[in-house]
């Protein structure tokens, strides 16, 4: 065979095995690429998840809210009717000062179940928002974490005169 | 200096051997990676959370009072019996009257408003709290009761087994731990098992 052509075909060869070398590293960049993606998405939902976990812990363990004997050890897993009605306006009230450092962007309720399944209680409530030129509010979160624990409300005012615990949950939801 | 001339065939082993080496070393990384999808442990979080569900929601079930002051006409005051304390026991005492025999405490049901027997009343009304909560947020879980004499070998089925769908296999559930309750009649246990 004529050197040249040898040459030639050597040359075509190597210029092949080459081509599809960097085909391969392009696939693996792709690759590497979506995973990451996907790996970031659910590590930020995964952080939203524990921020959530975290809202509910401070929730159930605010003296604000939970129930208490006298000076003994608070209540486990339980809520005070009475504080619960009045959280609300204190929650507003130092809202920018003390509770958005707290909470930040989220949404707290209460759900009472039995006795009386009409009632909710709105403890804090801050979403994030943009506002458009023309003064609409828009919503400007990207993700809604939801979160419920359950919890007994201790209801001290009633004709009986002794404690009474109704079943409820408490739904937290955060926003990033 | 004399430049030593490798023969053609050793030449052409050591490109081969190069090939597998990179073979060798795409085969490794193919597989490291497979490994960190494989080996990724579910997040403790979750199964905090889940357990930690399990015990509050036990807990307040048997801490709920039942609003129905006329649970009880043998008492000369209005009553507020508690599920677990009051209820429960009720139902362990008087189990062999169940369902429509006597018991202390018949309280109105949640269902139908008429007065029942202390065991059907918890076992409709848990039923009903644990489907308005963990049922409607599409959790499984099975709740029991049962109760345990030193006199008998087997323990005596109370209430349940209350569960959503097919309730909870042995594997990837949590359990609220037992929640034991003294009586004169022997040792009442009760457990939720949350699974997904």
């Amino acid at each position: 065979m004529n050197p040249n052509k040898k040459a030639q075909i050597r040359l075509n060869e190597t210029i092949a095995v080459l081509f599809i070398f960097f085909v391969l590293i392009l696939f693996g960049i792709i690759f590497y690429y979506q995973y990451q993606k996907i790996a970031i998405k659910e590590k930020q939902e995964e952080l939203l998840a524990s921020r959530a976990m975290e809202t509910t812990l401070k929730t159930l363990f605010m003296p604000e809210l939970v129930c208490t004997k006298g000076e003994a050890q608070a209540e486990d897993n339980c809520l005070d009717v009475i504080k619960l009605n009045a959280a609300d306006e204190t929650f507003q009230k130092h809202l920018g000062d003390y509770y958005f450092e707290l909470f930040s962007f989220a949404n707290i309720t209460v759900q009472e179940l039995y006795p009386h399944p009409e009632n909710i209680y709105y403890l804090y409530n801050k979403e994030k928002t943009t506002v458009l030129e023309n003064g609409m509010i828009l919503p400007a979160w990207s993700q809604k974490e939801s979160t419920y624990f359950v919890v007994s409300l201790k209801n001290e005012i009633n004709p009986a005169g002794q404690s009474q615990y109704g079943y409820g949950y408490l739904k937290v939801e955060v926003y990033s | 200096m004399k430049r030593i001339k490798l023969p053609k065939l050793g030449k052409k082993a050591q490109m081969e051997i190069i090939g597998l080496v990179v073979i060798v070393i795409l085969i490794a990384l193919g597989m490291l990676f497979m490994a960190k999808f494989a080996l990724k442990e579910d997040p403790q979080k979750k199964i905090f959370t889940r357990k930690g569900l399990a015990y509050s929601s036990l807990s307040a079930v048997l801490k709920t009072t039942i609003t129905d002051t006329e649970c009880s006409t043998d008492f000369a005051q209005l009553v507020h019996p508690q599920m677990g304390k009051d209820l429960l026991e009720d139902c362990a005492k008087y189990y062999a009257y169940s369902p429509d025999g006597y018991s202390l405490y018949r309280c109105q049901s949640v269902l139908d408003q008429e007065k029942k027997h202390s065991c059907i009343f918890v076992n409709e009304t848990i039923t009903r709290l644990l489907t308005d909560s963990l049922g409607a947020w599409n959790k499984n879980y099975e709740f029991k009761a049962w109760l345990v004499k030193v006199s008998e070998e087997k323990p005596l089925l109370l209430v349940g087994p209350i569960k959503s769908g097919k309730g909870c296999t042995k594997k990837d559930r949590d359990s609220s731990g037992i929640f034991p309750i003294h009586t004169d009649v022997g040792l009442i246990e009760t457990e939720l098992v949350l699974c997904d």
